[in-house]
């Protein structure tokens, strides 16, 4: 049961990544590999606040996400100018830099030895700190995210975000300012992403740059293009095959040294295995 | 002391390793016209196949590099025909192709991790290689002037290929326009199949140099692949012969960035280069603007 309990908090986890990277790859049409630095961004926001400020875990998950958003409009101001494989490119080489910052600036974020002891959420006398608890907390902010996400999508600002998808050029002559669009999108999916990664640093309470490493990007990635591509309900789905199919390796005993690796390997598989026979991904409506 | 002889010594040295990355990026590149992440795992499979047959089963060394430098190549070939042909054949999208490659590049390197730990192995140690050379100031071992030879005579020999053999004319025309190339009779899927061969040749062995300077761990791929997309947009993407410029562009920046920044900030510098090319100037220094 506790280990029910651990995958679906994953689970929520992953589904908040999934539904914030969807809404830039799959509503926008921007191919992004940084989805991890938000991630990571989001985490160590929370854990620096609640270890060295004594912050509430609430107030810092706000602060982080706000710190999250304004990190993603800069970035998005300069990304948003590039297109195609250049964007690609520009996404990797950026989480690539901030790992490289969560590294290097130690005093702030301890290097690669990482933050250790983060508490569990607490709320006016209300604890979070047993698990059944916490999931419940992480199935709420997935909902709100989801909620969210949907929101932006079935509003005209998310009609118009499919069109600059279909149609860039055609948008542009109806006087749209792509730019603003692909930067507000980008802002808010990074700004979604950091509650993730409050969640996730509260949870494991303890968290190191690796965690937020291009390959984890190239997971959320997974997530997204497993689920399919412009659909918030393919996420969530891709997000919870993506927890448990690792995990069904466990029972044909698989040795646990290897568990990470060999969960990178299945992901790399699919991503190939998709794109070769189903790019649009389970349920999805856009191929990349 | 004057130190800015050794940062040239330095620069020269990574640059040659960024050249041989960019020389086999910039082929495939010019044929596949996407970017492809796969490159970078190679390198990590020339260098590991090294170690393996140098440091664990005491091979020759020359017997391995050369060993190192096929299979890094052969794995190139495999990975277009079994992924990347189908993908052309379907007229997938660059993205579509892109994300292919993500998946083999996390495949190929979680699977040296499982292989070999993720560990950080040195090739070649410090006492194999004692003897170091001295030039106006500059010190530096026999391995990094090999390493700087080598790009050299790679890229001149690649040059007199594309230029003079036939092989190379049908390269040249399958960058141009792979559609025409079918058409005038260029069996374009073998020949890009070779390109594949050639320029994952030419990364195994960036691979190789970088585990005998510095050494080797499973995830280095991404390193390579960044530094050598950066040395190829920094010259003109799939233009070979500006690569090799932006290599060495690349090299000196950010040897003598660290005169002012601390070193481990070096692959901001590499960044922040990347990130202003791509928006001032992303044709690169050698091709025309489109």
């Amino acid at each position: 049961m506790a280990y029910l309990i651990h995958l679906l908090i994953l689970f929520a986890i992953y589904g908040i990544l999934g539904l914030s990277l969807n809404l830039v790859m799959g509503y926008t049409g921007l191919l992004s590999v940084t989805h991890g630095a938000f991630f990571g961004i989001g985490a160590y926001a929370t854990a620096i606040l609640m270890t060295h400020a004594g912050l509430n875990f609430f107030v810092a998950l706000i602060v982080g996400l706000v710190l999250s958003g304004v990190v993603s409009f800069i970035i998005g101001a300069i990304l948003s100018r590039l297109s195609g494989d250049y964007f690609v490119l520009g996404t990797v080489g950026l989480n690539y830099l901030i790992v490289t910052v969560l590294i290097n600036w130690s005093d702030l974020t301890r290097g690669p030895l990482g933050i250790a002891g983060i508490h569990k959420p607490h709320f006016f006398g209300l604890s979070f700190s047993d698990t059944p608890a916490f999931l419940v907390l992480s199935l709420i902010f997935l909902a709100l995210t989801f909620l969210v996400a949907r929101f932006v999508v079935n509003s005209s600002f998310g009609r118009a975000l499919k069109a600059i998808r279909e149609d860039q050029k055609a948008l542009q002559v109806f006087g749209y300012n792509i730019f603003s669009y692909k930067l507000a999108i980008f802002t808010i999916s990074g700004a979604l992403a950091a509650i993730a990664g409050a969640l996730f640093a509260s949870y494991i309470t303890f968290i190191n740059p690796a965690s937020f490493d291009v390959m984890q990007s190239v997971f959320i990635l997974a997530v997204v293009v497993l689920g399919g591509l412009g659909s918030l309900r393919g996420s969530l789905l891709g997000a919870l095959l993506l927890v448990i199919i690792p995990e069904l390796l466990r029972f044909v005993g698989f040795p646990s040294e290897i568990a990470a690796q060999t969960r990178q390997a299945i992901y790399g598989l699919l991503l190939v295995v998709l794109m070769l026979y189903r790019p649009q991904g389970l349920i999805g409506e856009y191929k990349l | 002391m004057n130190i800015i002889p050794q940062i040239v010594a330095n620069s020269l040295i990574a640059g040659s390793i960024y050249a041989l990355i960019a020389l086999g990026f910039n082929l495939v590149y010019g044929a596949t016209r996407f970017v492809n992440m796969v490159p970078g795992a190679l390198a990590a499979i020339g260098g590991y196949t090294v170690f393996f047959l140098f440091n664990r089963l005491g091979l020759n060394i020359y017997f391995s590099v050369i060993a190192g430098v096929v299979v890094a190549g052969f794995f190139g070939y495999l990975s277009d025909r079994l992924v990347f042909r189908k993908l052309r054949s379907h007229k997938a999208s660059n993205l579509v192709s892109f994300v292919a490659s993500l998946g083999i590049f996390t495949m190929l390197q979680a699977l040296i991790s499982i292989l070999f730990t993720s560990q950080f192995q040195s090739v070649l140690s410090v006492t194999e290689n004692p003897k170091t050379y001295q030039i106006l100031g500059a010190t530096f071992t026999w391995v990094q002037g090999l390493i700087f030879i080598t790009s050299i005579a790679a890229f001149v020999s690649l040059a007199l290929i594309l230029k003079k053999t036939s092989f190379g004319k049908a390269v040249r025309a399958v960058s141009d326009d792979e559609e025409v190339s079918k058409i005038i009779g260029i069996n374009t899927n073998r020949l890009i199949s070779w390109i594949f061969f050639i320029g994952s040749c030419l990364i195994g062995l960036s691979g190789i140099f970088i585990g005998f300077d510095i050494g080797i761990n499973p995830t280095m791929g991404l390193f390579i692949i960044l530094e050598g997309a950066t040395a190829s947009i920094i010259g003109g993407i799939g233009n070979v012969y500006g690569g090799f410029l932006g290599a060495f562009l690349l090299g000196f920046v950010e040897n003598f960035g660290i005169l002012k920044i601390p070193g481990e900030w070096k692959p901001a510098i590499a960044f922040g280069l990347l990130i202003l090319f791509l928006i001032f100037k992303p044709e690169g220094i050698m091709n025309k603007k489109k």
